[in-house]
């Protein structure tokens, strides 16, 4: 059952995208790319949000982590990319178990404080170490991926590059949230003393919720900068940690699929409101709203009761969790 | 089995357990009675160690506790069913149960069988076991967090308040049950504001008052002492 749910998810995944590639013009396709990048990085922070409970605003740091990595390693060092990206994201994961053993001894709005200066420290340090990141004129000429002498550096080849990855991360997501860890990191989100209680390790279920959360952000960093191929501070400061919290209530949190979607909606969303101009922070604050009082499960939560309206006579029980 | 020697606990300034000692032999079911506040939880979670020991010994088995932490009692084989139940709200009552084999589980072992128990012991989680555990009613929610507790394996069970805010017939359900799992062998420190209840599954008793031991006595004896029926009984 975990198995077939995490295929599913893959499969659902390459299929919607690959499709979606067939009709999109150039630069629709460029947000979809943006958006398969964000979802990379919205199902880590679901695992640290959604199923552990801790409140990271911090998440945008890591994905700079990741991205940073792997410009200078090309830059600098001329590595090829390939090589470079499971070392930024080794460099992530690393990053996070080091911050983490210190840092989740906080909770709640200590540790969302902490990491938001996390995030606002890592922003600061890219944009004054200029021997190794150029300062705010950020690290340029990132090369592209290349598989068998064919670059990676279109629109439609990057798609499907990214869809493989967002495939991986959301089956391996799927599979955590089904197993013995997934369910030990939700129980310390419910009940901490409960689940000590239950011989699980608070700390250290914590500490690998953050890593993997990490390892996904250090993900979509590496893909980040293989596709827009420049690297600037601002791109991963704290703002962007907001917008992947937003992404994943609107998705709807703790779920794979949520988190999926809400990442492609607030990409498309501010051009499809174009129109709108300056008013867009205004429609999306009362969204945001709208969201968290009517429909704090998110938009999968939606799609759930409508399901369960549909087959109500049948259902005997709700069991949680589609993938 | 459980022996606990002089034990004070105190919360900074605020001593609530002054130099307390209890024991508790293998296969013996043992109820802390007394009023609110004594300090019977706190002896329990001081067990358990989710509370810290100021002076005193704890030895399960023979073996100090010392400061080892509350996941590693349970691993030895000391499961706590808190008071208030707490069941995870967001996980289904199987998710729920499963948890409860982290102390032995390794990979690829199985849990059905112990699954099972549960399931033949409370039946009502059978039928619930897709169920999220907010949604259960208190009844359930306590067979939940003592199934949970049953899942680790244990071999003493130290149940905090288990008819708490329950309708008198569902209490009596809940110690029926306990009574069967006292009577499979496995050894049971209670604590419990239900006297009547409490000294009725019991072999032994303790009266806490003010976080001292006053009384102590076999169940029987405890049952028609004056002091105890005054004070606990109504009668």
């Amino acid at each position: 059952m975990r198995v077939r749910d995490s295929l599913l998810a893959a499969v659902a995944i390459l299929a919607a995208g690959g499709l979606l590639s067939l009709g999109l013009a150039d630069y629709s396709l460029r947000l979809l790319n943006l958006s398969v990048i964000s979802a990379v990085a919205v199902i880590g922070f679901n695992v640290a949000f959604g199923l552990a409970g801790l409140i990271s605003l911090g998440h945008a740091a890591f994905v700079g982590m990741g991205a940073y990595t792997l410009a200078i390693l090309t830059t600098k060092l001329g590595w090829s990319p390939w090589l470079a990206a499971p070392v930024g994201v080794a460099v992530t994961t690393l990053f996070a178990a080091l911050i983490g053993y210190p840092l989740l001894r906080l909770r709640g709005h200590y540790l969302a404080l902490a990491t938001l200066g996390l995030n606002v420290s890592f922003t600061i340090v890219t944009a004054n170490w200029i021997a190794l990141t150029n300062g705010t004129n950020g690290i340029s000429g990132v090369p592209p991926f290349a598989v068998a002498g064919l670059a990676i550096d279109d629109e439609r080849r990057f798609l499907w590059l990214g869809l493989v990855a967002l495939a991986v991360v959301a089956a391996a997501a799927v599979a955590l949230q089904r197993s013995r860890h997934g369910r030990a990191m939700m129980a310390v989100r419910d009940d901490e003393t409960a689940a000590r209680m239950s011989g699980i390790d608070v700390t250290r279920t914590k500490v690998a919720a953050l890593c993997l959360s990490a390892a996904a952000a250090g993900l979509a960093g590496v893909l980040f900068a293989t596709h827009v191929r420049f690297v600037a501070p601002e791109d991963f400061n704290y703002a962007h940690s907001i917008v992947y919290l937003a992404m994943l209530i609107v998705g709807g949190e703790g779920t794979v699929v949520g988190a999926v979607i809400g990442a492609a909606l607030l990409t498309f969303l501010p051009e499809w409101l174009r129109g709108l101009g300056d008013a867009y922070l205004a429609f999306f604050g009362l969204m945001m709203l709208v969201i968290l009082i009517f429909l704090p499960t998110g938009l999968i939560g939606l799609v759930r009761m409508a399901a369960r309206l549909r087959f109500r006579r049948g259902a005997v029980a709700t069991p949680r969790g589609a993938p | 089995m459980l022996a606990a020697e002089d034990l004070v606990v105190a919360y900074g300034e605020n001593v609530v357990l002054h130099g307390l000692s209890i024991s508790v032999a293998a296969g013996e079911t043992v109820a802390l009675i007394g009023a609110n506040g004594a300090g019977k939880t706190t002896l329990l979670r001081t067990v358990s160690g989710l509370a810290p020991v100021r002076s005193g010994e704890i030895r399960f088995d023979g073996q100090p506790l010392g400061r080892r932490a509350a996941e590693a009692r349970v691993r030895l084989g000391i499961a706590h069913v808190p008071e208030g139940r707490r069941v995870f709200p967001g996980l289904t009552v199987a998710e729920n149960l499963i948890l409860g084999t982290t102390p032995w589980r390794r990979w690829g072992q199985s849990y059905a069988a112990d699954l099972d128990r549960v399931f033949d012991l409370f039946p009502r989680l059978r039928e619930r076991r897709g169920q999220l555990g907010w949604s259960l009613s208190g009844g359930e929610q306590q067979m939940l967090a003592i199934g949970r507790a049953l899942m680790a394996r244990p071999r003493m069970l130290l149940l905090d308040e288990p008819s708490l805010g329950l309708a008198p017939r569902l209490a009596e359900e809940v110690y029926e049950r306990i009574r069967e799992i006292a009577a499979a062998g496995l050894t049971i420190l209670v604590v419990e504001q239900n006297t009547v209840l409490a000294l009725a599954v019991a072999d032994r008793g303790y009266v806490l008052e003010n976080g001292r031991i006053v009384l102590a006595g076999a169940a029987a004896d405890l049952r028609q002492d004056v002091r105890v029926r005054q004070a606990y009984l109504g009668r």
